[in-house]
């Protein structure tokens, strides 16, 4: 079959690969009907998370149709018109339990990086680099999915793929974003970044009862939309002193909540972003948590900051005194799909949040090197590239 | 009492196989040297399982499920009402055999020793309830001991049956929870025959022990 394959930093291309097939009795193998790009995988792309080899195929958002089941798969079928999760998890330890899913105890065959790396190894993730389990991701015509009726979830008829696909990563992971802010209605809630994932965050904060939400990016399009779309306040930080417009905006209080869903190559004007970029690029330092300082800054005091951006190691000049002496509460996590999955496809057969206008550009697998290429450099408004693996 | 026992003894005897048939011999230098104890190497593991305790004996209750389970890895033999023996091979191949006995020493409590194998080593498993609705604690207790020729060789080290025990540890728990062990080994990947060589070693090293 053909797929995405990751050649080296910033290298991708399309190779002949064979298929998979199931491995273990609770496995299924869903055909890709439709598989995003997401922030993350700039991430991966660009060298920034580690482990990565030659040849892994890059994907974790997906949706499509199951076309074969282990014997023990129970609740899916062949022909089901499936969307997945993108983190792994096998419903049966403690973890899962709790519906803690990102953090499954089972799902990652390969613990020992991430166990050094960060004291415990977190849930398995589809085509997220070895330190991740090592699994193939979705940029191919088929993919297995192992624990299939755990990940795996039925979409309502009518809903177009190339809308229901975003229920696989970048909505539950905005959802969760706003579930973390605790919100009991009538909050400010301001949002770092205005890709996928910010976007979804803010429609989310919306629905569980904020008052204002205003989106914070440089990029005027992708602010636009997020305006015209969900009815935001903007910001746009290469024009604007965030902090200053944020403190006007609520009388001097600061947001209640400050979402971040940037992530580790987070960018900003100025001095200090030179110094970051700088010590990133010479791997002195690992991640650059430009917005991350900025939402602990804004934030009111006993607020809540929530990092659904990705982080992978360690940061520099983290405001940490800022957030004590305010008592911030914060918030993080790679999301937990399957617990927010289905109540998000009820959200969307009522036409509730409409995530259909983040897919700017469907596109074939084959001009998936391109189509990343769009996304990073966010060109022609691009929100996120669609790749249709299966031949037209 | 008695099945009570009989389950213990068939759930203790099957972590011992997965112990044996595991990673024993699982080739990797260990930066710190664990402790030891009138010769012997000791090392302490425990893993925290989400189940009682009388469900992760009771996972191994069925006789017939469980030879079916260990059949690519070994043979069970009960020696009388306490004691059994576990026969296994290296998966890592060189025919090497493992035979240990295994004595129950109460409930949720035995212990074993290799009576034929590689490297000398005994062991002890205790199951204690975890406190906050956590489930179960798997302690173990692993001592083992090279022989003269492979100290002489500076080999000591070599070997690692902690990581073996590590391995163990993670198998069951994930056997026990989710009813199988993950693995990504077959996924597709782009590469070609000798990538995907260099790529097996490097996630047998990413793989092996781990937690705890
Ligand atoms: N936690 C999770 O489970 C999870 C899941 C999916 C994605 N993510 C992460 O969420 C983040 C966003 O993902 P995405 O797909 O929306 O990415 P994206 O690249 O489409 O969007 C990121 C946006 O952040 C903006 N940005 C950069 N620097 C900024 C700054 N200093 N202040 C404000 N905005 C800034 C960019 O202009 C861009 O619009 C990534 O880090 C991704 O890895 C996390
Ligand atoms: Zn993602
Ligand atoms: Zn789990």
């Amino acid at each position: 079959m053909r797929a995405l394959c990751w050649e080296g930093v910033r290298k991708l291309a399309v190779r002949d690969v064979p298929e998979p097939s199931i491995r273990a009795a609770r496995d299924i193998i869903v055909k890709v009907r439709a598989s995003s790009v997401c922030g993350s995988d700039l991430h991966l792309i660009n060298g920034f998370l580690p482990a990565m080899r030659e040849g892994d195929i890059l994907g974790h958002e997906f949706m499509g149709e199951v076309v074969e089941t282990g014997p023990d798969v129970q609740r899916l079928k062949v022909g089901d018109r499936v969307v997945v999760g993108s983190v792994v998890a096998c419903g049966g330890c403690w973890y899962c339990r709790t519906e803690q899913y990102s953090l499954c105890d089972n799902s990652n065959p390969q613990p020992v990086f991430t166990e050094k790396l960060w004291g415990h190894a977190p849930a398995g993730i589809l085509g997220y680099s070895h330190a991740a389990g090592g699994y193939a991701g979705s940029h191919a015509e088929y993919i297995r999915v192992p624990f299939g009726d755990v990940g795996a979830f039925t979409v309502p008829d009518g809903v177009p793929d190339d809308s229901v696909v975003f229920a696989s990563d970048a909505m539950p992971t905005g959802w969760m974003a706003a579930d973390f802010c605790g919100l009991k209605g009538g909050e400010v809630v301001a949002v770092w970044g205005a890709g996928g994932v910010g976007q979804m965050a803010a429609r989310a904060a919306q629905i569980l009862g904020a008052e204002r939400v205003v989106v914070i990016d440089r990029l005027p399009e992708r602010l636009r939309t997020a305006a015209d779309r969900l009815g935001v306040e903007t910001i746009n930080y290469a024009e604007t002193d965030v902090l200053e417009a944020l403190r006007e905006m609520t009388a001097g209080r600061g947001p209640d909540a400050c979402i971040e869903a940037v992530g580790m190559e987070s960018h900003d004007v100025g001095p200090v972003y030179a110094y970051d970029k700088a010590k990133q690029t010479a791997r002195l330092t690992t991640d650059r948590p430009t917005s991350v300082r900025q939402a602990i800054m804004a934030c009111r005091k006993g607020g809540t900051v929530s990092i659904v951006g990705v982080y992978g190691g360690l940061v520099d000049k983290f405001p940490l005194g800022a957030a004590m002496n305010k008592a911030l509460v914060l918030r993080m996590g790679q999301m937990h799909a399957q617990r927010y999955i289905p109540m998000l496809l009820d959200r969307i057969a009522i036409g509730e949040i409409d995530p259909g206008y983040l897919a700017t550009h469907p596109m074939s697998l084959e001009d998936g090197a391109r189509g990343y290429e769009i996304f990073e450099k966010k060109e022609d408004g691009c929100l996120r590239t669609v790749l249709h693996p299966q031949p037209a | 009492m008695t099945s009570n026992t009989t389950r213990w003894a068939l759930a203790g005897a099957a972590t011992v196989t997965v112990l044996g048939a595991g990673r024993v011999m699982a080739r990797r230098r260990r930066r710190h040297q664990p402790e030891r104890k009138d010769g012997w190497y000791v090392v302490h593991r425990g893993i925290t399982v989400d189940r009682p305790v009388d469900a992760v004996i009771g996972f191994w209750t069925d006789r017939e499920r469980l030879d079916r389970g260990l059949a690519e890895w070994a043979t069970l033999e009960q020696l009388d009402d306490t004691r059994w023996r576990c026969v296994a091979g290296d998966p890592a191949g060189g025919g090497t055999e493992w035979r240990a006995e295994i004595t129950v020493d109460g409930p949720g409590r035995l212990s074993w020793r290799v009576t034929d194998g590689p490297v000398a080593q005994q062991g002890r498993v205790e199951l204690v309830p975890a406190p906050q609705d956590r489930g179960t604690e798997i302690r173990a207790e692993l001592r083992w001991r090279s022989g003269p020729v492979r100290r002489a060789l500076g080999l000591t080290t070599g070997t690692d049956p902690d990581l073996g025990l590590r391995d163990a540890l993670r198998r069951i728990k994930s056997l026990i929870e989710a009813g199988q062990m993950i693995e990504t080994r077959h996924d597709p990947s782009g590469r070609s025959p000798e990538q995907e060589e260099a790529t097996d070693k490097m996630r047998e090293k990413l793989a092996t022990g781990g937690r705890p």
